[in-house]
């Protein structure tokens, strides 16, 4: 297994403040990582700097590329959604898609024609004259026809409707990713995408505060609910989190085993919401 | 394998072919082509200025009020050979044909090089250009291309094109015995030597205000707001400080010189190789002024060259700000 990005102490300051704090992380192929944080945690910056759109401080290689200064190459394996309003106005849909033909060398119009012939998007449309859904299902259409190794979407389906939201991930999931293939993507809908992801990487006032695979998750976070009666017992153990529903005490541990919890209250895995909320809030406090 | 992925020390593997490389010129194509999506007036302004012009023309002719015969150019005119007047009539009109269009042209150059890296930024479409193997450079030179070859050169179909078509309806009017008076008269070798001559200073022209043009595009990829007041104010703002406070005027003439000093090198060059004495127009027919230019003497001319280096580098500043520049 080797790498697709590597990022040692990335660090970009805004004036005074801290965009990135010394982020390091790794990233596998074949994984679909999700970076969450709070707004203003160092989620874009630290994806305008894997592609190159920022300057920044500290050692990043993007398969063996330094974004900084192989940028046109690193291109060709890279693709990226910034956000659902960059495709231009005054751009038709045929023209897109002309134009990404002609300049791509790993587009496959076919694939993308394919996609959009299962939309209501006409040929003819200018992308002022669709919906926000629509766009964003143009621009998935021509990024999905693009055969990159690495695809970075950050908050794709912001301002999208549900239904939106749940067909760009069932698209992006069933008929883009392979093994081959890597996904790095920000969202603030971290319950949606929950089952998508094959890792999470939290990110709070620029500094990494958790990395890990989902499956690592699972036996490293417990979340506890507990009545008062037990509540001090549990309290013991350190839980690193806790909060109040209904009269009892929601609580997560770290490094726990179910067993020493068990017999003070119910047990569950956490979701990747609930630790997102207790580690955000874990640091505010 | 390229160098790159070979630094890693195992490249990832995929299910992918190696990428056909797309060559340059195609590219270089989709980008023209891209520009003149999104900026119709570039075609549009020439279209419309030939248009306006053959329609002018037909209603000249046609319409209630018709020209009459053109003032000072009949019998007693300032020559009395009346082929030689209809051949300096026709190329008279083939270079005014021009004019119109070349104003258009600029008008519309110098708007499309201000939005050139300006909108893209601005509606943030930037983010989706720049997500293709696209570098920039090829981009910035793309929207060079356009304003100082693609542009020009349809200013000079056009021109062809309009003057075709206004010498049908004059030709028309003949024809129907509508005119009396000097006709224009077809003189292909005084016809081609006019092209020639309009599309060697057509070049000269597009040289020498190219670094005008890279320094729009400068302002263009760096002002964050209102584009146009930044790169008309500051040079007018600098020339009067520098006038109030050294009481000179480098800066001024040194812009009046950029704005319309070639003008003056060319009415020059014409002076100086026609024949002393009474003015040029009134010895010699259009065509033969052309042969009395030194079109050596003006390409050679150092300060267009300096211009030309100039340029370079306001386009190489304009690439790495499109490049580095991050306000998305």
């Amino acid at each position: 297994m080797t790498t697709m990005i590597e990022a040692r102490g990335l660090t970009k300051s805004f004036g005074a403040k801290r965009a990135l704090d010394g982020v390091s992380f790794t990233v596998a192929p074949g994984r679909i990582v999700g970076l969450i944080g709070p707004n203003g945690a160092g989620k874009t910056t630290a994806l305008k700097a894997l592609l190159g759109l920022t300057s920044f401080e500290g050692q990043l290689q993007v398969m063996g590329r330094d974004p900084r200064a192989q940028r046109d190459e690193l291109m060709r394996d890279v693709c990226f959604i910034a956000d659902v309003a960059v495709l231009p106005r005054w751009l038709r849909v045929s023209q897109a898609i002309e134009f990404v033909a002609s300049v791509h060398p790993r587009f496959d119009r076919a694939r993308a024609e394919g996609f959009l012939s299962k939309t209501d998007i006409r040929p003819r449309s200018r992308v002022r004259e669709l919906s926000k859904g629509m766009v964003t299902q143009l621009h998935l259409a021509l990024i999905l026809a693009i055969d990159a190794r690495l695809l970075v979407l950050d908050e794709p389906t912001l301002g999208l409707d549900l239904l939106y939201r749940r067909q760009f991930y069932d698209t992006l999931l069933n008929d883009y990713f392979s093994a081959e293939r890597t996904i790095l993507l920000t969202t603030h809908q971290v319950e949606e995408i929950e089952n998508l992801l094959s890792d999470v990487l939290f990110i709070n006032h620029g500094r990494v505060t958790l990395d890990s695979t989902v499956e690592a998750l699972a036996q490293r976070y417990v979340q506890l609910t507990v009545g008062a009666d037990n509540l001090a017992h549990a309290r013991l153990l350190e839980p690193f989190f806790e909060r109040e529903i209904f009269g009892r005490t929601v609580m997560l541990f770290e490094g726990r085993s179910s067993g020493e919890l068990a017999r003070l209250g119910e047990l569950r895995t956490p979701s990747i919401a609930d630790l997102f909320v207790a580690k955000m809030q874990g640091a505010a406090a | 394998m390229t160098d790159a992925a070979a630094e890693s020390p195992m490249p990832v593997q995929t299910v992918a072919s190696r990428p056909v490389a797309i060559p340059v010129w195609q590219v270089m194509i989709a980008l023209i082509r891209r520009e003149y999506w999104e900026h119709r007036a570039l075609w549009t302004a020439p279209l419309i200025t030939g248009g306006l012009m053959v329609l002018t023309t037909l209603l000249a002719n046609f319409g209630k009020n018709q020209w009459g015969t053109f003032p000072g150019f009949g019998p007693g005119g300032p020559s009395a050979d009346p082929r030689a007047v209809g051949i300096m009539i026709s190329s008279a009109r083939q270079i005014g044909v021009a004019v119109p269009l070349c104003i258009a042209a600029v008008v519309t150059v110098f708007f499309y090089l201000l939005s050139s890296l300006y909108d893209e930024r601005k509606d943030r479409s930037i983010l989706f250009w720049k997500s293709l193997p696209v570098s920039d450079a090829a981009t910035v030179l793309s929207k060079l291309l356009v304003a100082l070859v693609a542009v020009p050169l349809s200013v000079f179909v056009a021109a062809i094109v309009t003057d075709v078509l206004q010498r049908w309806v004059w030709d028309i009017r003949y024809a129907l015995h509508l005119v009396g008076g000097p006709e224009f008269i077809w003189d292909p070798v005084a016809w081609v030597k006019v092209e020639a001559f309009m599309l060697l200073i057509l070049a000269l022209a597009v040289l020498w205000y190219a670094p005008i043009a890279a320094y729009l595009m400068v302002i263009s990829a760096w002002s964050r707001r209102n584009a146009f007041l930044w790169a008309v104010l500051p040079p007018l703002i600098l020339t009067v400080v520098e006038r109030i406070a050294f009481g000179t005027r480098y800066l001024n003439d040194l812009l009046l010189y950029r704005l319309g000093g070639i003008w003056f090198d060319l009415w020059n060059n014409i002076r100086s190789h026609g024949p002393p004495g009474s003015p040029f127009w009134k010895q010699h027919t259009y065509p033969s002024v052309f042969d009395m230019v030194s079109f050596p003497d003006l390409f050679m001319n150092i300060d267009l060259w300096i211009g030309l280096i100039v340029t370079a580098a306001l386009v190489y500043a304009a690439i790495r700000i499109r490049r580095y520049r991050d306000d998305t």
